[in-house]
């Protein structure tokens, strides 16, 4: 058994070490508080925006569109993929910068030659040691994600499809699903899928004819830009929700882990100290008797 | 309060500016403006950075300064989706004069076609933006 002064060191240090964590729990919960709020604020207009595409594509089948362009003549193997990574600035987070990198690993290793644009410094460092070319002009923090830097993001990544330098553009982000649970998930931006806004409609329904003005083609190219925009800012404030949330997690456990090995520690002192001192009074009494019994002979 | 009335939402990235029966809406587009009674077409059309007023049901008109975004009128229900949305009274003159000085300052020193369209888009925000300030404020 260690001796008394080794433990009471011990438990100093853990004892410093949990204030961090219980700072850290107490910051994370205050972003997590605003983050919660721009969550909250954005989402009637990212559904909304969802919704009024998805009619207008339904009202417009044959849109002849380059956003809409697959590109079904270049080779699977030659496609030139882009992925927008959305990770943390910072570790301690749980699982959740992992998770991201599990799936990113994943999609990367199916095939075409990919191209990262990773949000977050933590991505930036884990990707760029695997060797996975990331786009290196592309710095964006994470942090108090707002809809000017979701437009930047998305003025970049829409010239690089237009222009050819990308075939297909996804994001990876993570989604809040409630308090408790976090999914990452994985959604194709570019070009727009045209399935998923197809909801099996039934056949029977009318569909009644929409006037674009000017023409249909101006009103794609400026609702398309609108709409990438509006659904990386949506990512963005759920990763950062995410994020925030198991850092959060992450730190009440560690506090809590903290909290049980201080109390273990604090019985080991004590028995350790206990030790000593019975020690200690035997010795004096083992003395204490030793000394009688000289006296006693004499 | 009238009944000449339609079903209106306008909002914008960070808030619904406006939900509710109105009477008259009158958008910005970029070739002028459109005004949108009860009963309209079905259409879709692209709005532009601009003035927006809207007449509510109690004859109170509101106003607006909007970004670029989509106005889409289905069966008499109109969705007003713009990036940005503002009342008069929201907007920080201070603000958008330095962001006025900003994007004339860069707009002269801007090297590449992107880059001068994206100045020439902050101008015409922070333009659009005094435009309404001094209108109704002062």
């Amino acid at each position: 058994m260690a001796n008394a002064r080794e433990i009471q060191s011990r438990i100093n240090s853990v004892k410093s070490t949990m204030k961090i964590t219980n700072a850290m729990y107490t910051i994370s919960s205050s972003k997590l508080r605003k983050a919660r709020k721009s969550l909250t604020d954005t989402e009637p207009y990212f559904y909304a925006l969802q919704r009024v595409i998805s009619r207008i594509l339904r009202h417009t089948p044959d849109i002849d569109d380059p956003y809409f362009d697959t590109r079904p003549d270049i080779k699977p193997e030659n496609r030139k993929i882009g992925y927008l990574v959305v990770t943390a600035d910072k570790g301690l987070a749980g699982a959740y910068n992992h998770n991201v990198f599990k799936l990113a690993q994943e999609q990367i290793d199916k095939g075409g030659s990919p191209m990262l644009f990773v949000v977050g410094e933590l991505g930036q460092q884990y990707f760029t040691k695997k060797g996975i070319p990331v786009e290196q002009d592309f710095r964006y923090t994470v942090q108090d994600p707002n809809m000017n830097r979701a437009r930047i993001i998305e003025e970049q990544i829409v010239d690089y499809f237009l222009s050819g330098k990308l075939d297909e553009v996804y994001i990876i982000y993570t989604r809040m699903v409630n308090a408790m649970k976090m999914e990452t998930e994985f959604e194709q931006l570019l070009p727009l899928p045209k399935s998923s806004f197809n909801l099996n409609l039934p056949i029977d329904v009318h569909l009644e004819e929409i006037t674009m003005k000017p023409s249909p083609a101006a009103v794609i190219d400026a609702i398309v830009p609108n709409y990438i925009a509006g659904f990386i800012y949506g990512g963005l404030v759920e990763s950062y929700s995410s994020e925030q949330n198991s850092r959060m997690m992450a730190m009440q456990a560690a506090t809590k882990s903290a909290q049980d090995m201080l109390d273990e520690l604090a019985i080991t002192y004590n028995r350790v100290r206990q030790a000593a001192i019975t020690q200690e009074i035997t010795e004096v009494i083992s003395g204490a008797k030793a000394q009688k019994n000289k006296k006693k002979k004499v | 309060m009238s009944t000449n009335t339609f079903f209106l939402q306008v909002i914008a990235t960070d808030k619904v500016f406006f939900k509710g029966m109105c009477q008259k809406l009158i958008i910005p587009l970029l070739d002028g403006e459109k005004a949108v009674l009860l009963h309209h077409e079905d259409m879709v059309i692209a709005v532009t950075m601009g003035e927006m007023r809207l007449m509510d049901d109690n004859d109170q008109w509101i106003h607006g300064v909007v970004g670029e975004g989509f106005v889409q009128i289905v069966n008499n229900r109109v969705t007003l989706l713009v990036d940005t949305a503002e009342r008069p009274e929201d907007i920080d003159e201070r603000r958008a004069q330095e962001a006025r000085e900003r994007a004339e300052e860069q707009l002269r020193q801007s090297k590449s076609i992107q880059e001068h369209s994206h100045f020439e888009a902050s101008l015409a925000r922070s333009l659009a933006r005094l435009r309404l300030k001094h209108k109704y404020e002062i």
